[in-house]
């Protein structure tokens, strides 16, 4: 297994067969096991509670618009994060630090779903969850639950695209080649390949311009 | 000046593959007692601490470094891998507050042996002289108490140690590098391609990443993590540019070692040494002079933290100067879409800048001004270019699979410094029981005019050069000021050598005493300020 499940009209196999890891062999010691480990068993839930895992994991599956197995395990990825306390070294002055953040905004989401629908986050539709979410983004700098709710979304978004965006699978996804030693580049420049690396069978396809 | 080995053998003390330096450097080196007088204790090894500890070593002065952080060793201990290197950073908790709040840890702390220059892109340009004297020339910032030309003989010296790499810079005070310009990659080739076509000046460089073979350390081989460690031993920081040297002359590095307070005789005036908590103990080592180089938020905090009856408002702050006149830079990353494939996390993020825009332009409605350079986010980096267009979810998804066809170019604008702009102690403490930095930053009309300036231009850049789209995300970069250097002790905490007003034997050594800050990288500057106080130290002696 080496890509995630995503469509192509959304982005998906955009870099057929490339696969980062089939060259780990050219990494060093350290970066291999610190990368490889993502690809193995994640240690046991420490720091969420079983109420928050539930939200938690619907919260970063919207996020990262994971709907369906395999998943890059943002979830557990961030428990062990916070079990660590290995926080970004700051917090905003108007947010708790980051383990009190995490466990009153994911309350708070959770207060959101109930008071909309009468159930828990997770227990909402796809389409309810989206649009809960879509609504904390919209307020911008104004009070959400207490906080600014700009910077609750930056606490969550941070996190989540950390992981997600540290697994092999995601760099498989966007092309992108992860750890380069000892062997670094030798083909550098404007639409130059070294040979491990696959070429973008789409390059007309810029979201950028479909959106507008 | 004269031969780079003649001043400092770091480069030649790796081993001769150029993998780390010689292990007895750390096996045999010389230790300290606690209650031993050393000549001087210096506070953090980073950029300005460890060029003192290397320049006070070869004078002959007993000396040893203490750093919160531990002693890398780069083949283990780093990776070439985004995520995997958080602990490069400082990730004790710290408080940011204000209109403009500043994101701290990966974006500008370090913690180790090193500093924050192990995580530093490389790019090591001077200051212009202008940013010497703004307040007379343009009526903002501040004064330095020294003029750029006492500070140039400093600049060529740290240059030629690190070595920097770069074309002929044609900007602030003219002059050369000790080595030739590295080959660019896709990304730097669109900025020369896009400057080129706008009539805006861009050259290769500078950047402290040794084009070639120095002394025993390896050519760099473009492999694109230079903020994340450099594994090679290529890219220039004092853990192989000036620890091995002052090891060899017998200095000591403390690692793992947190200093909570410096101490003064309450008789004298005068500091006796400094707490420190290492392995969960308390010490104290003793020490005819200190030196403080814990960088722009824990060396205020240090300050704030050591309060003594004759200090009662925290150490060396009579007149509440200590942690003011803070400064980030503005440094909003705008990026664009080309249809080739750009791959700019290929080579270093440190490529091709342009200072055409550094100086005030009489034409504009703001003062001072900015310069840009080529970046080059990792996906985690990129991915928060992209959240910050909004997108989330599937569009998000959409947005990175597209990561191959970007380039990014990064300003640095000049934020003037402000009183308000300030490191205070907030009620948090950290596993020490020590009270944390708070820092609270907000921007003025001058700085958010440079902001949209430089985005303006970084657009044209990408546009000119083929761009379809561009998208802009703001942040900062950096951090100077906090203890800044001053005429007087009413207005900032050290005199032009360093040493504090009201503590004669107190020095501060790093980037806190940056008055102004230009539109330039600090690095090289916090050196050769460093090593310009070391020189002024020595020369007192007696």
């Amino acid at each position: 297994m080496n890509q995630l499940p995503l469509d192509p009209a959304d982005g998906g196999g955009r870099f057929p067969g490339f696969d980062v890891i089939a060259q780990s062999g050219h990494w060093d010691r350290a970066t291999q096991s610190v990368v490889g480990s993502r690809l193995g068993l994640l240690p046991h839930v420490r720091f969420f509670t079983p109420e928050e895992e539930v939200v938690a994991r619907a919260l970063f599956d919207q996020i990262l618009d994971q709907r369906e197995e395999p998943r890059v395990p943002v979830f557990n990825m961030v428990d062990v994060r916070l079990a660590e306390q290995q926080t970004d070294g700051w917090h905003y002055e108007s947010l708790p630090a980051d383990a009190e953040a995490w466990r009153r905004s994911l309350r708070a989401l959770s207060d959101d779903a109930d008071a909309r629908h009468g159930v828990g986050f997770a227990d909402c539709a796809w389409e309810q969850q989206s649009a809960i979410l879509d609504a904390v983004q919209k307020r911008g700098d104004d009070d959400w639950h207490g906080f600014p709710a700009s910077r609750v979304w930056s606490l969550w978004t941070r996190y989540a695209c950390t992981a997600f965006y540290s697994h092999p699978w995601a760099w498989n996804e966007i092309g992108f080649a992860g750890p380069a030693y000892p062997r670094g580049y030798k083909n550098m420049g404007v639409d130059r390949l070294e040979p491990f690396e696959v070429r973008d069978i789409r390059p007309h396809d810029d979201p950028a311009r479909r959106d507008s | 000046m004269g031969r780079v080995e003649d001043r400092n053998q770091s480069a030649w003390l790796l081993l001769p593959d150029g993998s780390r330096p010689e292990p007895r450097l750390r096996d045999q080196m010389r230790r300290f007692a606690d209650d031993d007088e050393v000549d001087l204790v210096i506070v953090g090894c980073g950029a300005g601490g460890s060029t003192l500890l290397q320049r006070m070593a070869r004078a002959g002065w007993k000396v040893v470094a203490l750093d919160a952080g531990p002693f890398w060793e780069p083949e283990t201990d780093w990776v070439s891998d985004e995520a995997g290197s958080h602990h490069l950073y400082w990730e004790e908790p710290r408080v940011i507050g204000g209109s403009d709040p500043v994101p701290l840890g990966s974006n500008n702390s370090g913690r180790g042996v090193g500093g924050s220059m192990v995580h530093y892109a490389g790019y090591t340009p001077r200051f212009h002289p202008s940013d010497f004297h703004t307040r007379s020339l343009d009526g903002v910032g501040a004064d330095w108490p020294f003029a750029y030309e006492d500070l140039k003989p400093y600049y060529s010296d740290i240059e030629n140690e690190l070595p920097v790499a770069g074309e002929d810079w044609p900007w602030g005070d003219p002059h050369s590098y000790p080595q030739r310009p590295h080959p660019v990659s896709g990304n730097g080739e669109l900025f020369m391609r896009g400057a080129d076509a706008e009539g805006i000046t861009a050259k290769v460089g500078p950047v402290a990443i040794s084009n070639g073979r120095f002394g025993h350390r390896p050519h760099c081989i473009y492999r694109g993590f230079c903020l994340q460690g450099c594994k090679v031993n290529a890219k220039a920081s004092p853990l192989i540019t000036h620890i091995p040297d002052a090891l060899d002359h017998g200095a000591e590095v403390r690692a793992d070692s947190m200093v909570s307070s410096i101490e003064i005789d309450e008789r004298t005036g005068r500091a006796t040494g400094v707490h420190y908590i290492q392995d969960g103990r308390s010490r104290f080592q003793r020490a005819r002079m200190v030196a403080i180089a814990g960088y722009s938020i824990e060396t205020p905090r240090l300050l704030l933290n050591s309060t003594s009856k004759r200090f009662p408002d925290g150490l060396c702050n009579d007149f509440d100067q200590v942690g003011r006149y803070l400064m980030v830079q503005g440094a909003p990353q705008t990026a664009g879409r080309f249809e080739s494939e750009v791959r700019m996390w290929k080579g270093p993020p440190p490529e091709v800048s342009t200072e055409d825009f550094y100086e005030t332009d009489p034409s504009k409605p703001y003062k001072r001004g900015f310069s840009i350079q080529s970046v080059s986010p990792m996906p985690i980096a990129w991915a928060e270019h992209v959240m910050a267009q909004g997108h989330w979810g599937a569009a998000l998804r959409h947005y990175m699979s597209d990561y191959v066809h970007w380039a990014s170019y990064g300003a640095l604008c000049e934020f003037l410094p402000q009183p308000d702009n300030r490191v205070t102690l907030a009620e948090e403490t950290d596993r020490h029981g020590l009270r944390v930095a708070k820092f609270d930053y907000s921007q003025c009309d001058n700085d958010r005019q440079l902001l949209a300036a430089a985005q303006g231009v970084m657009e044209r850049i990408l546009t000119a050069a083929g761009a379809s789209e561009v998208i802009t995300i703001q942040r900062f970069a950096h951090l100077v000021g906090g203890a800044r250097m001053a005429d007087n002790e009413r207005d900032g905490v050290v005199d032009g050598d360093g040493v504090t007003f009201a503590v004669p034997n107190l020095l501060i050594t790093d980037g806190s005493v940056l008055p102004t800050q230009g539109s330039a990288n600090p690095a090289l500057t916090i050196m050769a300020v460093a090593a310009r106080a070391a020189d002024r130290l020595i020369r007192r002696k007696g």
